[in-house]
């Protein structure tokens, strides 16, 4: 790997710059900005200039397209208070706002449909007051979420939720939507063997698991026709026993199976992650901060009912070892770049539509192999265009990383429950100082004040 | 009043947690405190049991002798326990219940079936003490356990007649004492399916012993189990040795040989096969201050008395390396008493023909004296140009075998692994005084002669078979009376006829009557006029 320029690069010639046509959405090349964001909202879920300069900087730096952070559909699926929603028609304005700004660097915006089901992190003043709707009333396993199962009539309205959404998405004039099927929220919930415990319709047979995403699937056709682009994310193997006396959830074989039922029922493209929670020892893959956790996962105490246990594993440096051990047990040898391609790999085989693949990718010869080799279509990306948000031109001007890597610290994750988005990496920074102000540069929003009329208060 | 809403579910859920955890906290709190008060019970049980050791404390130096603890429980003992009940559980040797109970109303305990002495509880009464005279106790990681002290090899009796009350003497040679019957019975019950824990424990509680649940437990998993296995790892050792060597018979022991395979693991039968007969007189220990610096050992194999002490010491059981100090100063406790200790004066004396007593005198002080020191009016004198020397074994010509049972290779191991440093390997015997010789019978380093008036006959003369194990005393021949045979078969029948008789055959090895023919050629007169000097002895 080198950061200077290959002498013969012709990125005319490069994949990674090719294209990606999906059914109804073209992508001028192979890079997505995976979902990421901060607390960068309002509290009802309305987006805000950070957010809009959030997603700009990235298509500023040359992705094809952005995909948005998680974005609940409705209050009831949120994971983090402070993330925009799209659960309502007047935040439609807000949304096209957002998608004019990405547009506008010639990049493509997807906005990823999303509920937390139990896996809700920050639950704020909506929803702190109820167990979050779920497949099952079993407590989430890491943290001791609460949460109930959803009856029937709760899930035909969520699907409806989603519907919804989708259209609202299409009426912003975003160009598709993503379901957020992977990483432990509420499709997940749905789809994993570890976790769905129903007897209804919903759980027990791996097509009764996924029935609720198929019937989202469904709705969003319904609702917003065959010509706008609609992609599922899902999680290639669950890899559920974190927590060692849990289930290990599904396999690959059965997420092949799910991936080419979302194809039959209109999906456009499968995004491939792994892991049925998050965060997860492989996703995002890399180092595990604890002495980052001490200090911040103070604010997710009292989310869970087992949260302060884990406090106290992150607080006490000598029990850190022990919770060491159990997220490190499953990553084994593994590497942090490119840790799904073989899954990937093996979902494109199996279905007839794009896969893009996420996990660690910042590699321009290791993104232009997987491609070539037909690992898969595109890659998304967020901790390396966290770290350098114009990793893209870097590569298209021939240097195969950026000059200062991602190093996988993975401080940027563990900062969210309480400090802003950005990279925490110290070391990659001139000073601390300059860090705090690449950290805030989005905050540099510039809103047009005004006098609020007296019905808006 | 209306319970408070909790601020989130989460809250919520905690505090129903709470309801659920308090009575699942004092219920683990009970269950805590009663495992804290089960860790201490059975702390205090270990420290009870465990903890350090433990021996009675006589005041009396001669209780202390005959009943104090030297250390040989620790390593060789039995339980206390186990002692009392084996009589209970082995009839056959023991006696019956009956015959048991019989022997009680007359002062003697069950192990007197091997000869073990038995004093009385209480004065005028002649229940018996608990243990024999030579057994004590010690409580060794809360078990009592009994075995040896110096007394069992050097207590013995003496008395004037059949019916006659016995007079117990502290110091002479155990002549009642049958060690090699008991060794034989100690091992061979080892594999004896009534040593079962469950049996032994229904045979401790026939005899009045209430074990509570701990004891019983640990009877049954532990002390059952481990005394059955220390028996048959003695077997394991002494078992070929036992079973390669006549009987020694009442009042003798094989000093060297069980010592070999016990204390320093050899093996009966190595080579050279000669040394593993060795039976020999158990000695009598008065005067032991005189004798210092003499040969000690028949074989004069050793002029350290200390060493000497500390060597039978280890014969009785002690192991030397987990010897306290406490041992060694009971072991010296009992040699200081006997430095001075003077054995009671020959009965023989009373009665008996003043110028015979002279005239043998004489002939004593010019024909033995010189040997043996000689027996003065106030008392024995241990004065002789050759007292306490080694007599080549060409010149004294008794049995070799004692000689012989003692070698050079287990000198060597004496040093390296005992590290006893004064042992010597001789060529003959030793001259020993002679005190209280009348308590000594029979006579000869390995009790050959039955009498003093058949040592000073030719060894053709002497008998070749003759009965072990009385303590009446003969007056007419010196020692104890011995009934002689002509041949071994009516010595046999003889000795099965007379409980804790023994047939001794002088034609086995070992058993050797010929040498010391010192005085053999006096004639009748002179000869008799030596006895009864002897006779004063």
């Amino acid at each position: 790997m080198s950061t200077t320029p290959a002498p013969s690069f012709d990125p005319a010639e490069d994949p990674i710059f090719t294209p990606l046509r999906f059914r109804n959405l073209t992508v001028k090349n192979r890079v997505f900005r995976s979902n990421i964001s901060g607390r960068f909202d309002n509290d009802d879920g309305s987006l805000t200039q950070t957010r809009i300069n959030w997603e700009s900087r990235f298509a500023n730096g040359g992705v094809g397209a952005v995909i948005s952070s998680y974005v609940p559909v409705a209050m009831h699926g949120r994971i983090i208070a402070g993330y925009a929603t799209i659960h309502r028609d007047d935040f439609i304005p807000l949304w096209d706002k957002l998608g004019q700004a990405v547009h506008s660097f010639d990049c493509r915006y997807i906005v990823q449909l999303s509920h937390s089901g139990r896996q809700m992190d920050l639950p704020g003043v909506h929803n702190q007051h109820r167990p979050s709707p779920s497949s099952t009333s079993r407590k989430e396993s890491l943290h001791g979420f609460l949460c109930r199962a959803m009856g029937r009539g709760e899930i035909e309205r969520l699907v409806a939720d989603f519907a919804r959404a989708a259209w609202r998405a299409r009426e912003a004039g975003l160009d598709g939507v993503e379901l957020h099927a992977a990483n432990g929220y509420l499709f997940t919930q749905f789809l994993s063997s570890a976790i769905n415990d129903r007897t209804d319709l919903y759980g027990g047979t791996l097509a009764n698991r996924a029935r609720f995403l198929l019937d989202v699937i469904g709705a969003i056709r319904a609702q917003v026709g065959r010509d706008f682009h609609v992609q599922v994310k899902l999680s290639a193997v669950d890899h559920n026993n974190v927590v060692p006396w849990e289930g290990k959830g599904n396999t690959l074989a059965d997420t092949i199976a799910v991936a080419r039922w979302c194809e039959a029922v209109g999906a456009d493209a499968i995004h491939v992650s792994t892991g049925s929670l998050f965060p997860h020892p492989l996703n995002p893959p890399g180092d595990l901060p604890l002495e980052v956790l001490a200090v911040t996962y103070d604010a997710m105490i009292s989310s869970g009912v087992d949260s302060f246990r884990n406090f106290l594993f992150f607080r006490y440096p000598l029990l850190r070892p022990l919770f060491r051990w159990l997220w490190y047990r499953i990553k084994g040898d593994r590497g942090n770049e490119a840790i799904s391609i073989d899954e990937a790999r093996a979902i494109r085989a199996a279905v007839s539509i794009p896969v893009i693949s996420t996990g660690g990718y910042q590699t321009a010869s290791v993104v232009r192999e997987g491609l070539s080799t037909g690992a898969f279509d595109g890659v998304s990306i967020a901790r390396s265009l966290v770290a350098n948000p114009d990793l893209v031109r870097q590569w298209r001007a021939g240097h195969d990383q950026p000059a200062k890597p991602c190093t996988y610290c993975n401080k940027c994750l563990f900062n969210a429950p309480k400090n802003p988005m950005g990279c925490y990496e110290e070391a990659r920074f001139p000073s601390r100082e300059a860090m705090i102000a690449e950290i805030e540069k989005i905050y540099h929003a510039r809103p047009h004040l005004r006098v609020p009329s007296s019905a808006e208060l | 009043m209306a319970r408070p809403v909790p601020v989130t579910a989460v809250e919520g859920a905690l505090e129903r947690r709470r309801w659920l955890t308090i009575p699942l906290v004092l219920l683990a709190g009970v269950a805590m405190v009663i495992g804290l008060v089960v860790i201490l019970w059975g702390a205090a049980l270990a420290a009870v049991y465990f903890g350090g050791e433990r021996t009675p404390y006589f005041a009396s130096d001669s209780e202390h002798f005959k009943y104090g603890s030297i250390g040989a429980e620790r390593d060789s003992g039995i339980p206390h326990l186990a002692w009392q009940a084996l009589p209970r559980l082995f009839p056959e040797t023991f006696g019956t219940a009956e015959q048991q109970a019989a022997a009680r109303l007359r002062g003697q305990g069950a192990y007197n079936a091997f000869g073990f002495l038995y004093e009385p509880a209480s004065t005028g009464k002649p229940e018996p003490r608990d243990l024999p005279i030579g057994i004590s106790r010690r409580t060794v990681r809360g078990v009592e356990m009994v075995w040896f002290n110096c007394a069992v090899c050097h207590t013995g009796t003496a008395r004037e007649a059949d019916g006659t009350k016995p007079l117990v003497v502290a110091g002479m040679p155990s002549n009642n004492l049958d060690f090699h019957r008991f060794i034989s019975f100690v091992t061979s019950i080892a594999d004896d399916p009534r040593l079962e824990a469950d049996r032994l424990i229904d045979a401790i509680e026939t005899g009045g012993e209430r074990l509570g649940v701990t004891d019983r437990l640990l009877w049954r998993h532990v002390i059952g189990p481990r005394l059955r296995e220390g028996l048959l790892a003695r077997r394991a050792q002494l078992g070929p040795l036992i079973g390669m060597q006549p009987a020694w018979g009442p009042g003798r022991v094989d000093t060297f040989n069980p010592y070999k395979v016990v204390q320093l693991a050899q093996r009966a039968g190595d080579p050279p096969p000669e040394q593993w007969i060795g039976a020999s007189d158990f000695p009598s220990v008065f005067h032991q201050r005189p004798r210092d610096g003499m040969q000690l050992h028949w074989d004069g194999n050793n002029a350290s008395l200390e060493e000497r002490n500390l060597s039978a010491a280890v014969g009785a059981g002690l192991v030397l390396e987990h010897a306290s100090t406490a041992d060694r100063d009971a072991i010296r406790r009992s040699s200081n008493w006997l430095l001075d200790l003077a054995p009671p004066p020959s009965p023989m004396r009373a009665g008996i023909d003043g110028s015979a007593v002279e005239r043998g005198r004489a002939l004593y002080m010019t024909q033995c004296a010189g040997c043996h020191g000689y027996q003065g009016t106030s008392g024995y004198v241990f004065d002789g140009a050759e007292l306490g020397r080694v007599v080549p074994l060409g010149r004294i010509g008794t049995d070799r075998s004692r000689l012989d049972s003692y070698t050079d290779a287990f000198r060597r191991m004496q040093r390296e692994v005992l590290g006893f440093s004064h042992f010597i390997k001789t060529d003959g015997y030793a001259n020993q005084p002679l005190d209280a010789l009348w308590l000594r019978g029979p006579y000869l380093h390995n009790g050959s002669v039955p009498t003093l008036a058949a040592l000073l006959r030719p060894v053709h003369e002497r008998p070749r078979y003759f009965l072990r194990g009385s303590d009446i005393i003969d007056r007419e021949r010196g020692g104890f009376r011995s009934e002689t045979f002509d041949t071994a078969e009516a010595c046999e029948a003889a000795a099965r006829r007379t409980r804790g008789h023994f047939c001794f055959d002088t034609r086995q090895a070992g058993n050797g009557n010929g040498g010391h023919e010192f005085g053999t050629s006096l004639d009748e007169a002179r000869r008799d006029e030596l006895l009864t000097y002897l006779r004063t002895f």
